[in-house]
């Protein structure tokens, strides 16, 4: 199949918590991603969403709930759980098999009607062993940041610059969460939540429901002047129980290579002008951009304290400001999507980087220490 | 209408009863008498802690048991003085991965038998590597938990 | 449209109250049955769809997470498609697609589920809102009454005919799925034990109802290159179709249900189908309670409206009629939700594959197999065939 897939337009709420009302939002969100695309319900083909029963106010069989808010009433639709570059992907494949001409992906996570994140991560775990042992995603993630600092000499103060870095970025991003200004010394000194984990140094739990209008390359440069192409996918899984892995050997770069080699991009760090990757602990942007193929292994620490990372470097890395600004666990991934989209687009406003966008990479993870990858690189 | 928009509270709770199998079963009936069972694959060779029925490497069917040692390395472990949601005991708390001897995966659980007050005695008597031994409760009833924890052994 | 599909096997695990099992070794009972009914080596499959019903009914959630391992997936992409009870088709949607796309050529998709560790009414009501329905949904067979008497009513057929006909169905059944390895409740009944039996949610009675199954399935699409290559008996995909309605029970009639309608006609266009009681050899319709495959009957366009049961009593959708329906024995007597639709794929694809043992429907070449789930709100149909 050699038609392109391409993104006509986005649409998504800001991060902070509401008491707005859940279909009010989803309603407002597709019919704004709609209207900006400038094609109505009738002309949407099919419609895939991403969202987690339990991230999702307790309610199950969570795409029921949102369906028609959702513009997917009489529709032909599925829905991916967990992770919601697994939606845009399947839009993809819908598009690619010829069967429709547009799709509507969205993503759906209102983290103000949830319990705290690792009430739920916590149900992850079986019932015989680890959950017996209280694992949570915080408490997996701090494991992983020891075995990090303790073979690789990760300090405590590069943990804290990403921190510095990414939160510095989201005061550009009217979408963020978390918009404050803070230093080095804030951060460390900031509460111990989980050793060696710091309070700043997790990310928040955020509302984010988002929406994305896809269409096939003819349809696409129809309805826009500058679409964005889908040009590569890899996602990958790791085993199961946390003592079974080794947590800083995982399966990004499998999941990378995939996305890499669709793309055809042979040099990550030369190819792609900007990154955003899935860092809801401080840490793992660092774990991510060695596995990602940014730096040697053990090298993210050096990557980040060159400079290479930050907005003006030569591999940007969460201008949007990240999963630490803003972390509403499913959408997540969409979002990093979608920021990478607006800055190839030249719209992403007094974030938008200072040079030439051709080229973005989004990354998304679920699970403990990272136990499931998705990328996906786009371009104008 | 009133500006200040109302909130629904909900609590939702789920009765759940989930089956151990045979092999789940025969391991807390090993923590019942004291001992950590394990199986080793017959194709990779590896033996896993908790017992497993299959292998997560190659999928064989496990069924070649053997008891594990009680004492091992600790690999990585993380601190908190915080309570949250499904907490093994009080706070503060030290979970830890440990490679016990002879195996090939690392154990999770509890370290113990260590001042916790403060942090900075947690980390000078806990590291990568720091040698640590299983210490049981006396009451046993086939749960994680019948090992209290684990203790540097001195 | 896309590249052409078909299925190359599939293999499903003994239902009934699994307790001898954790839940990953379930599943595994149904991936090591298809791979060793295939000799496909698991390293040659490119990406795996994994699907349950929702966390609350699992009590463990994302759990492609806990099945990694026994869905041979570690180091390969995965994805998660979850539709409430129609969960299976969709899983097989998404598998059909993947390969349809080119971007895979070999997929396993695996269903599963462990009913009886929960409470799987309980469950179903947090499928329904706080703010307004929880209060007044009783589980899944509440629903289901309604739309039964919105139906009969609707069409003025005699409450006694109903019965009679529902009671031809789950009498039918319960004697097929002694033909099918897999199922779950095998039972010889009478006409009185059906009509005396408990009513559960006025009209429905016991035997009207599906049970709680712990189960699984497992299946393989594939591209035509693989197919060759493998030289196993294709069941090809030849039409898909699925829809969905207002999440608001009581927003649109459920007797005239217009995403029954759709879902079907969208895979007969697709199928090239336009007499479906004639052209389809056989039909694995989603019946998890007597009452609703009759309404399906009516939806799929396998009679007009009103008419299924006359057509139930005269012997059409039996074994030996014109169009048998669930030879299986369906959902009625075998129901593990995360895999009852993808049981119901399996078995139109063993159909029209020649392989389904002592309930194969002499000579079939087109199938169809369907789900449904939400409050009343999604159906998805498959049509499968013994040719491209």
């Amino acid at each position: 199949m050699t038609n392109r897939v391409g993104i006509v337009e986005v649409a998504m709420t800001s991060g902070a918590e509401t008491k707005d009302y859940f279909l009010d939002q989803v309603f407002k969100i597709s019919k704004e991603v709609l209207d900006k695309s400038g094609i109505t319900r009738d002309d949407v083909g099919t419609v895939i969403s991403a969202s987690s029963d339990v991230f999702h106010g307790g309610m199950s069989c969570a795409n029921s709930y949102y369906w028609d808010a959702g513009a997917a009433f009489l529709k032909n639709g599925s829905r991916q759980d967990g992770e919601s570059l697994f939606a845009f992907i399947y839009a993809v494949m819908r598009i690619l098999t010829g069967n429709y001409d547009t799709a509507l992906v969205l993503g759906v996570c209102k983290g103000s009607e949830n319990p705290e994140n690792d009430v739920l991560t916590h149900f992850f775990t079986d019932p015989f062993y680890q959950r017996q042992m209280g694992l949570n995603e915080t408490i997996a993630a701090a494991l992983q940041k020891r075995e990090y600092m303790d073979r690789f000499g990760i300090t405590e103060e590069q943990c804290a610059g990403v921190v510095v870095k990414n939160l510095k970025n989201a005061l550009g991003n009217p979408y963020a969460h978390v918009k404050k200004k803070v230093d080095l010394d804030e951060v460390l000194a900031s509460e111990v939540v989980m050793d060696p984990l710091k309070s700043m140094e997790c990310a928040p739990k955020s509302e984010g429901i988002i929406a994305m209008v896809l269409a096939k390359e003819e349809l696409a440069k129809k309805l826009t002047d500058k679409p964005v192409w889908f040009k590569g996918y890899g996602s990958s899984i790791d085993g199961f129980y946390l003592g079974d892995r080794d947590l800083l050997e995982g399966e990004l770069p499998n999941a990378a290579k995939r996305a890499y080699d669709a793309a055809g991009i042979k040099d990550p760090r030369k190819e792609i002008d900007v990154a955003e990757v899935c860092e809801p602990y401080a840490f793992q942007e660092m774990l991510w951009c060695e596995d990602l193929g940014f730096c040697g292994r053990g090298e993210g620490g050096k990557l980040l304290e060159s400079g290479a990372t930050a907005a003006d470097g030569d591999i940007p890395v969460n201008p949007s400001g990240g999963v630490l600004a803003m972390n509403p666990y499913v959408s997540r991934g969409l979002y990093r999507l979608a920021e990478g989209f607006l800055q190839i687009r030249g719209q992403a406003g007094e974030r938008q980087l200072d040079k030439q966008v051709n080229t973005a990479l989004a990354h998304s993870t679920h699970g403990f220490a990272g136990q499931c990858h998705a990328v996906a690189i786009i371009g104008s | 209408m009133k500006k200040d928009f109302y909130t629904v509270s909900n609590v939702i709770r789920l009765p759940h009863k989930y089956a151990a199998g045979p092999t789940f079963t025969r391991f807390y009936n090993g923590l019942e008498e004291g001992k950590i069972y394990g199986t080793s694959c017959p194709s990779c060779k590896k033996t896993f802690v908790p017992a497993r029925s299959f292998c997560p490497g190659c999928c064989a069917n496990l069924d070649e048991w053997v008891e594990v040692s009680q004492e091992g390395e600790v690999v990585s472990w993380t601190y908190t003085d915080r309570e949250f949601f499904g907490m093994p005991g009080k706070p503060p708390v030290v979970l830890a991965l440990i490679r016990l001897d002879g195996t090939d995966c690392d154990f999770l659980h509890l370290i113990g038998g260590i001042d916790q007050d403060d942090l900075e005695k947690v980390k000078s008597s806990i590291k990568r590597g720091t040698r640590v031994r299983a210490r049981w409760n006396d009451e046993k009833k086939g749960h994680m938990l019948d090992i209290k924890c684990f203790e540097p052994v001195s | 449209m896309g590249r052409p599909v078909a299925i190359i096997g599939s293999g499903q695990t003994y239902h009934g109250r699994r307790f001898d099992v954790t839940y990953p070794e379930l599943v595994k009972e149904a991936v090591d049955a298809l791979f060793e009914k295939t000799g496909i080596s698991p390293d040659d499959i490119e990406g795996v769809v994994s699907g349950t019903m929702p966390s609350m009914m699992e009590g463990v959630a994302l759990t492609h997470f806990y099945f990694a391992e026994v869905l041979r997936s570690v180091g390969k992409p995965i994805m998660k498609t979850e539709t409430c009870g129609s969960t299976g088709i969709s899983l097989a949607f998404t598998g059909y697609y993947w390969v349809a796309s080119g971007m895979a050529d070999l997929v396993l998709v695996v269903g599963s589920e462990k009913m009886n560790e929960g409470d799987s009414q309980a469950t179903m009501t947090t499928v329904v809102e706080p703010f307004y329905q929880r209060y007044f949904i009783a589980g899944a067979p509440g629903v289901f009454s309604m739309q039964c008497q919105e139906w009969s009513t609707r069409f003025g057929i005699p409450e006694e005919k109903v019965r009679e006909a529902a009671t031809r169905i789950t009498i039918d059944h319960h004697n097929d799925a002694f033909d099918n390895p897999y199922a779950h409740i095998k039972k010889r009944l009478t006409p009185e034990e059906v009509n005396n039996a408990r009513i559960i949610t006025y009209p429905i009675r016991l035997w009207d109802v599906c049970p709680n199954s712990d189960g699984a399935c497992a299946m393989i699409f594939a591209s035509e290159e693989m197919v060759k290559k493998y030289g196993l008996k294709p069941a090809w995909v030849k039409g898909v179709g699925y829809s969905g309605e207002e999440y608001w029970f009581g927003d649109s009639e459920k007797a005239i249900w217009q995403c029954a309608i759709d879902a079907a006609k969208q895979a007969y266009n697709m199928a090239g189908i336009t007499n479906p009681r004639k052209e389809l050899d056989v039909a694995e319709v989603y019946n998890p309670f007597t009452y609703q495959e009759m309404l399906y009957y009516e939806c799929f366009g396998f009679c007009d409206f009103g008419e299924a049961c006359d057509l139930v009593l005269k012997g059409v959708f039996s074994r030996e009629g014109e169009l048998p329906c669930d030879p299986s024995g369906g959902t009625l007597c075998t129901n593990p939700i995360g895999a009852t639709g993808l049981n119901r794929v399996a078995e139109a694809a063993l159909q029209v594959t020649g392989q389904a043992g002592d309930h194969q429907i002499p000579g079939a070449k087109l199938s169809l197999a369907h789900a449904m789930g939400g409050v009343d709100q999604y159906n998805g149909v498959m049509i499968l065939g013994s040719k491209k």
